[in-house]
């Protein structure tokens, strides 16, 4: 018992020292090398202040108080499911299926609603099919130790013709018109619902993280899995109960998609599993598992979404936009490389 | 030795000699489910065409994994290789082409140095360069097809010397030339070495970011020909082309007896994975499965693929462990 404490201990301490010690430096070190190293434990809030200044620069609608609004409105989506990837990313575990999960969440509950279920059962099935699709996805991991990467992607394109099947291509629209609180519904006058909802479960889940022994287990299991193991961790459980609470936040967000539009396709969700990958490592979390956080994730979210917001005023083109995402990807997970090699 | 030896026999379920009972199983299957057409000439010289646009991808596909790696960026290679082999034909067709194949050796290279050099694992290094080079096509296309000018160029991708078409002939040359490499150079042995146990290998005096790095240079030349390949029988490039091509081809791949733990795999196992995902997509077309149905099967196919690979991985790894002492 002694042993495990020990471990566990070490590991969680090491998890929540991380920037310390990433960043570490004699003290002989220069300002210059000091403010150069404090920037590279920082690369998302520094990005996002960058951004902001050179938004207020460049547009002149940048800087109000509606923009602010509409950007955290336009990025909730992404950020609850890049929330639930997170949680994953921790473990060491990927879900690509995350993209049409969203699609299959508004699509169950949209056809439910058309074949006359009630509000609260056409959500809780949506959110069902989430659950089920994180459950399947956990499964297949789990008992196969297969490249989740992989595993996912299958499930991911397995998912995409369920809900082609099920659409036949066609858009379906909304049938109970309560349903457009969840995604258009206000509070405080303009503040909108799925933005609480947003910063709310960030904060829920940040506390599950950093103040639950299922939170410490996550960065024990990202860290070293066999050490997981050893210290009586049950790992195939906490992978398998994070896969699912990964496909419920994914469906939750797609629920909250499919209220915004009042509608819903076949291909609806398309590219959301690249884009919640670049938000969580953009904000600090690791691939290669055991560093980061929710709230870190919502930093990430929100320099995607300021950058977003920024091409889109000063008129870029959607390609470009395309280009631009390939790029802050490719830089970011470089940074986030050389940071798993120099811990080593 | 002797349990480690029967482990490793057994465990080649998804090795050459079943590939190609898998293949003759399939075969079988679909000329009497289908009948007359399926084994008819024309179509089997369609499935010929057919393959012969995805066998360059899988061998590519196929070196990376012997090495170790994994490619994603082939498909959006393809569709970009494609967009200029058409697109700058306006300043010469060889030079399209010719820029077209340079595209593929810089995407490889792209690729090699974020894996080898910056650290990158190698799904995430390659997903990235794919929306990259997905993005810099769209932009380039403007997500509108483009139609060729030269009419001479359409021989390589829709002629045929007698029964057999030209791309066909192109492929099986990279089928010959890679199994050469394979087999018989110090190349081909490093490739094998530095997948099997990169410590051992690095151990034994082999270079192995050098040899992972030159196999992502293969996969991108490789894909950048087909794309040109296939926009020559095209005579125009989509933005479509490749979408689901990095699945398609890893599927082939593993199915051919690669595998993601690396160290395996051979080019003729690529070519009847390759064959037997052809003859099944031709033979659900010829049956009449619907589009989405035929999605969701090539899904389920990677998953079972994939699961049974890493199954068969550890318990080869157990059985070593156990056999060694």
């Amino acid at each position: 018992l002694k042993v495990q404490n020990r471990s566990e201990e070490k590991a969680s301490t090491v998890s929540l020292n991380e920037e310390k010690y990433l960043g570490f430096r004699p003290q002989r070190v220069s300002v210059a090398g000091g403010v150069l190293s404090f920037a590279k434990n920082q690369t998302a809030p520094i990005a996002l202040v960058i951004l902001v200044v050179v938004g207020g620069i460049a547009s002149p609608v940048f800087f109000t108080y509606q923009n602010f609004i509409n950007i955290l409105w336009i990025v909730s989506v992404l950020g609850i499911i890049a929330l639930g990837q997170t949680l994953l990313l921790l473990t060491g575990n990927f879900d690509m299926s995350v993209a049409y999960n969203v699609g299959l969440a508004g699509i169950i509950t949209v056809m439910a609603q058309l074949h006359g279920a009630g509000l609260w059962l056409s959500i809780t099935l949506g959110l069902g099919a989430g659950a089920v699709v994180g459950l399947v996805n956990g499964c297949i991991v789990a008992i196969t130790g297969a490249n989740p990467f992989l595993i996912t992607l299958g499930t991911s394109t397995l998912i995409y013709s369920i809900n082609l099947t099920i659409t036949q291509a066609k858009t379906w629209y909304v049938a109970i018109p309560k349903f457009a609180f969840l995604g258009q519904g206000k509070i405080f006058g303009s503040v909108q619902i799925s933005v609480i909802f947003f910063l709310a479960l960030a904060f829920v889940l940040e506390f599950l993280l950093q103040r639950t022994p299922y939170g410490r287990n996550l960065y024990i299991l990202g860290l070293n899995q066999r050490t997981a193991w050893l210290s009586g961790i049950r790992t195939n459980r906490v992978k398998l109960a994070t896969y699912i609470l990964c496909g419920l936040t994914a469906a939750f967000a797609g629920l909250i998609m499919t209220s915004r539009t009042g509608s819903t396709v076949g291909n609806a969700g398309a590219g959301k599993d690249f884009e919640s990958l670049i938000a969580s490592v953009l904000g600090g979390t690791s691939l290669f598992g055991g560093r980061g956080g929710t709230l870190k994730t919502v930093v990430g979210v929100l320099v995607l979404g300021v950058l977003n917001n920024l091409l889109i005023l000063l008129n870029t083109p959607y390609e470009a936009q395309q280009v631009a995402k390939g790029a802050v990807f490719i830089l970011v997970v470089w940074l986030d490389g050389f940071a798993q090699q120099k811990q080593k | 030795m002797k349990i480690a030896g029967i482990l490793q026999k057994s465990s080649g379920v998804l090795a050459q000699r079943s590939v190609v009972i898998l293949f003759a199983v399939l075969f079988v299957v679909f000329s009497i489910a289908v009948g007359g057409t399926f084994i008819s000439p024309l179509n089997l010289q369609n499935v010929a065409r057919q393959i012969s646009f995805d066998l360059p991808v899988a061998l590519g596909m196929t070196t990376v994994l012997i090495a170790g790696g994994l490619d994603l960026s082939v498909g959006s290679v393809m569709s970009m290789a494609a967009a200029l082999s058409i697109g700058l034909q306006a300043n010469g067709t060889w030079f399209a082409v010719l820029a077209a194949l340079c595209l593929g050796l810089a995407v490889g290279a792209v690729n090699g140095l974020l894996i080898t050099r910056g650290g990158i694992v190698p799904f995430i290094a390659t997903l990235g360069t794919m929306t990259l080079v997905n993005g810099s096509m769209l932009t380039y296309t403007r997500q509108r097809p483009l139609a060729g000018k030269d009419d001479s160029f359409t021989y390589w991708g829709s002629g045929s010397i007698g029964p057999i078409p030209v791309p066909l002939v192109f492929a099986l040359v990279f089928l010959v030339v890679l199994s050469v490499v394979y087999q018989y150079t110090k190349f081909g042995r490093d490739l094998y070495a530095s997948g099997g146990n990169e410590e051992a290998a690095h151990l034994a005096g082999i270079n192995v970011a050098r040899s992972r790095f030159i196999t992502y240079l293969i996969s991108g030349l490789l894909a950048a020909s087909s794309g040109v390949l296939l926009s020559s029988l095209l005579d125009s490039a989509s933005p479509q082309i490749g979408t689901d091509t990095p699945l398609w081809a890893l599927a082939a791949s593993i199915i051919g007896g690669a595998s993601f733990a690396g160290g395996r795999g051979t080019a003729v196992g690529a070519l009847f994975g390759v064959l037997s995902l052809g003859i099944l997509a031709n033979g659900m077309d010829l049956i009449g499965v619907p589009t989405y149905y035929q999605i969701g099967i090539k899904a389920l196919i990677l998953i079972l693929v994939v699961g049974l690979d890493a199954v068969l991985a550890r318990n080869l790894r157990n059985g070593l462990r156990r056999a060694v002492p």
